[in-house]
């Protein structure tokens, strides 16, 4: 492996055209579709290793002092739980015998039963960890327009939702895709507009139920106490369901992570979309907030959610926007006023007022 | 010149003519002209075929937005517009593709055809108020003849002193021995002689075919006629070759052999060049340039310059432009141009882009001419018909990236002549990062490691049912997307 060519920009010069037999073993087909166009030479298609991907950069991280702490004082607390358990069970048996055996069944089901949480929070961040590393896959390869890449994304994107039965179109579409586009950004725009694009459309309804649910909830609530339990219910629930629909189902701890790195990402793009949506929306929707207090309230409120819920769907999503076209507050927020005959209602009950 | 410009206010007006009788039409059902340019061998006839089959058969064309989302009902063939011109042979052209698995021979004369695609708009507008159809009109001739639109513009001694000095020139003149010693032999200014004219163009026309075999390949061979005379064939307006003819001459005594062969000359423009220029060129609305720039990489660069020149001159007597309606009316103009390196499939997908930066630095002048005119301009690879896969082959430590297809028969590498049967995997050599590298006078490609063997058209499977799987293609679709996709949004 002296020259081998990494990417597109590696010079290479010295490597003469050679012709092979295709007896020769040391052919191998790159793509699965071959048998499509000949069936007379099955060779075994081999997907070449790729040992030249480029390193990524190493981080350094600072030492945690927090970490360790945390760590001393769980260690700490599970111990004195561990001593307390076992002192109780001693206690039992020296009442009785049976209390004791009754004692250490019902330790042993919460053993299993703590076991089987963790093996599900476990296998839930490790979902998610899975979605992120394949957006990143899949946006490398569409920056570079790397089909060997792209098709290797692609491939685990389809085995992410090989148990959704409403995918199976899509996924049957993709793959013939595989085996004739030649261009990794053109399978990665293919992949969003046949497997993705039902489950971006389910993810914005969900989005607008919840935002229309917020504000109006709010409109209408007593207390500011009601609303503010509702809106942080409403929008941890959004978080979630976002999450499942994309094929994160993440238990509780990855959906502490997953709620983290929304709000993360909400805290990056939050600049940004107060600079183009929020003031536009604010604008456009001053009218209902100059008619009546409340109803601005629960504006302000349904674009809190709508904003969450987008920065949700970029995190949960196992795919960049590439192709497709990333909602907007604007079209969430849109939708929210147009058709809603509840918010309608609420307009024409505020304009009655105003008189 | 006062004549050339009544002349040329004179085709205008015929223009403007031809297109408003063409607009009565387009008030029913909207056309689209789509121009296939491309010199000889560069692939326009399978790239008509590939096209109205895969549109007519609904093949895969995922890339193409209005045949993805299922919103073209249905392509099919009607009768065209002229009924001069011979319909376009589609059927055969298929069959011999998938059939026998051979590609077309050289086109000899000009045929046409009109594709109707029923379909339903995207937009909310149109959707309503529109026809939902579109015809798309599409003419197919043999390449050679392209080179003789850039004559539309030169007189006869302009012309003259071009082809001599082309012929002179290093990289042709041991091709032009004969007609160079011809030449010597004979004066201009002496009296006309019928026998010494038609030897001088026996002797030209055998000098441009040399120039086009192989191992030369070179494009810029004006006049096409000569090389593909088509009906014309022994008739005193092909009997005209260039004469040697001085720097501001004073013009031809009447009678002498130098007027002969101006009138001639003239004559060939004005029956043979210009009416092909009007009834074909003069109003199109979308442009394909497809240029087999593997053909000329494989003869080296002498045969890469000379491409560039033959695209630049030809691109020259096209109308890019913006369209607006208003003045669409009087005047058509190409709004989008597509340039596009054919045959793709013979190499790997990695060098694609390689080839289109080599084909983008072939066609700068016509590209930033047209887009600084207000015409959309795009540039990529594509194969019509994909005639190959794709391998990775080990040999020697290393893994080459391969292509799987039968080369033709008779295409041979490193000494093995190939049967025409047998599948080979191929590695073509690496294209260089810099495009300017191959342009390089001296630079030679086939010795630093690039050979394009040429391939049979693909074997096609039939499903249980006998039904044939569409055509194999590489960006065929997103060819089409640019070309003719906004017309159907």
């Amino acid at each position: 492996m002296t020259d081998r060519p990494k990417t597109k920009e590696t010079a290479h010069t010295g490597r003469k055209p050679t012709a092979f037999r295709l007896d020769d073993g040391r052919v191998r087909l790159d793509d699965a579709s071959s048998d499509l166009l000949s069936r007379e030479t099955r060779i075994v298609p081999a997907r070449e290793e790729d040992g030249d991907s480029v390193p990524a950069a190493i981080e350094r991280k600072p030492f945690r002092w927090g970490r360790l702490f945390a760590a001393g004082l769980a260690g700490l607390v599970s111990l004195a739980v561990g001593l307390s358990i076992d002192a109780l069970i001693r206690d039992l048996f020296s009442r009785s015998d049976w209390l004791g055996f009754l004692g250490v069944g019902l330790a042993a089901l919460a053993a299993l039963g703590l076991l089987g949480l963790a093996i599900r929070e476990i296998a839930g961040l490790m979902r998610l960890s899975r979605i992120d590393a394949l957006r990143d896959e899949i946006a490398a390869a569409a920056e570079r327009d790397d089909a060997k890449a792209a098709k290797a994304g692609l491939q685990s994107l389809m085995q992410l939702y090989h148990g959704r039965p409403e995918t199976a179109a899509g996924r049957r579409a993709l793959s013939q895709h595989l085996g004739e586009v030649i261009d990794g950004r053109d399978l990665v725009i293919l992949a969003e507009r046949d497997l993705l694009k039902p489950l971006d459309e389910q993810a914005r309804r969900f989005v607008t139920e919840s935002a229309k649910r917020v504000s109006v909830v709010t409109a209408l609530s007593p207390r500011a106490l009601v609303d503010l339990l509702m809106v942080l219910f409403e929008n941890l629930r959004l978080i979630r369901r976002l999450s499942a629909l994309y094929g994160g189902r993440p238990g509780f701890v990855g959906f502490l992570r997953l709620s983290r790195s929304v709000a993360a990402h909400l805290a990056i793009t939050g600049g940004m979309a107060a600079g183009d949506t929020l003031v536009s929306q604010v604008l456009g929707h001053g009218l209902a907030a100059r008619l009546s207090a409340r109803l601005g309230e629960g504006v302000v409120n349904g674009l809190l959610t709508a904003r969450i819920g987008i920065a949700a769907i970029d995190v949960c999503r196992p795919s960049p926007f590439v192709g497709a076209r990333r909602p907007a507050v604007s079209d969430i927020m849109g939708e929210l006023f147009k058709g809603d005959p509840q918010a309608k209602a609420l307009l024409e009950e505020a304009e009655k007022e105003k008189k | 010149m006062p004549r050339s410009l009544i002349s040329r206010l004179a085709d205008e007006a015929r223009y403007a003519f031809d297109n408003i009788s063409g607009l009565a039409g387009d008030l029913a059902v909207p056309s689209l002209r789509l121009g296939v340019t491309g010199l000889a061998r560069s692939g326009k006839t399978v790239f008509i075929t590939a096209l109205v089959h895969n549109l007519m058969h609904g093949g895969r064309l995922p890339l193409f937005s209005a045949a993805a989302s299922g919103r073209i009902a249905e392509a099919r063939l009607e009768p065209q517009p002229d009924d001069a011109v011979p319909r376009f042979d589609v059927e055969s052209h298929v069959a011999a593709l998938t059939g026998e698995r051979v590609w077309p021979h050289s086109t000899r004369q000009v045929s046409e055809l009109r594709l109707t695609i029923d379909y339903e708009s995207a937009s909310f507008l149109s959707r309503n108020f529109g026809r939902g159809r579109l015809h798309l009109d599409i003419v197919d001739y043999p390449g050679e003849w392209l080179l003789d639109l850039p004559l539309l513009a030169k007189d006869y001694a302009t012309f003259s002193r071009e082809a001599v000095k082309a012929a002179r020139s290093e990289a042709r003149s041991h091709l032009a021995n004969a007609y160079l010693a011809t030449l010597a032999a004979c004066d201009p200014k002496a009296e006309a002689d019928e026998a010494a004219a038609r030897r001088l163009a026996a002797e030209f026309t055998a000098y441009l075919a040399a120039c086009r075999a192989d191992e030369h390949a070179l494009s810029m061979l004006p006049p096409g006629r000569f090389l593909m005379p088509g009906d014309l064939d022994g008739s005193p307006a092909l009997t005209f070759a260039p004469l040697d003819m001085e720097d501001d001459a004073p013009p031809p005594r009447p009678g002498s052999l130098a007027a002969m062969m101006e009138r001639r000359y003239e004559a060939y423009k004005a029956h043979v060049v210009r009416p092909f220029f009007r009834e074909h060129f003069a109003r199109l609305d979308r442009q394909i340039v497809l240029v087999d720039a593997l053909h000329a990489l494989n003869a080296g660069p002498a045969a890469l310059a000379d491409l560039e020149t033959a695209l630049a001159e030809i691109l020259t007597a096209f109308r890019p432009g913006r369209a607006s309606w208003l003045f669409s009316i009087l005047n058509r103009r190409i709004d989008r141009i597509l340039f596009a390196a054919t045959k793709a499939d013979h190499l790997h997908h990695e060098d694609h882009d390689r080839l289109e930066a080599i084909l983008e630095r072939l066609v700068r002048r016509g590209a930033e001419q047209a887009s600084f005119r207000g015409a959309e301009v795009d540039v990529m690879a594509l194969a019509a018909v994909r005639a190959t896969r794709e391998a990775t082959v080990l040999h020697d430590g290393q893994s080459l990236p391969a292509i799987l297809g039968t080369p033709l028969a008779g295409e041979s590498v490193d000494g093995e002549t190939y049967d025409g049967k047998a599948e080979i995997a191929m590695f073509p050599g690496d294209l260089p990062d810099d495009p300017e590298a191959v342009f390089r006078p001296g630079a030679d490609l086939g010795k630093a490691g690039v050979r394009f063997l040429r391939f049979r058209p693909p074997k096609l499977e039939r499903t249980a049912e006998g039904v044939t799987l569409s055509l194999p293609h590489i960006r065929l679709d997103r060819a089409l997307d640019f070309l003719i996709g906004d017309r159907l949004a």
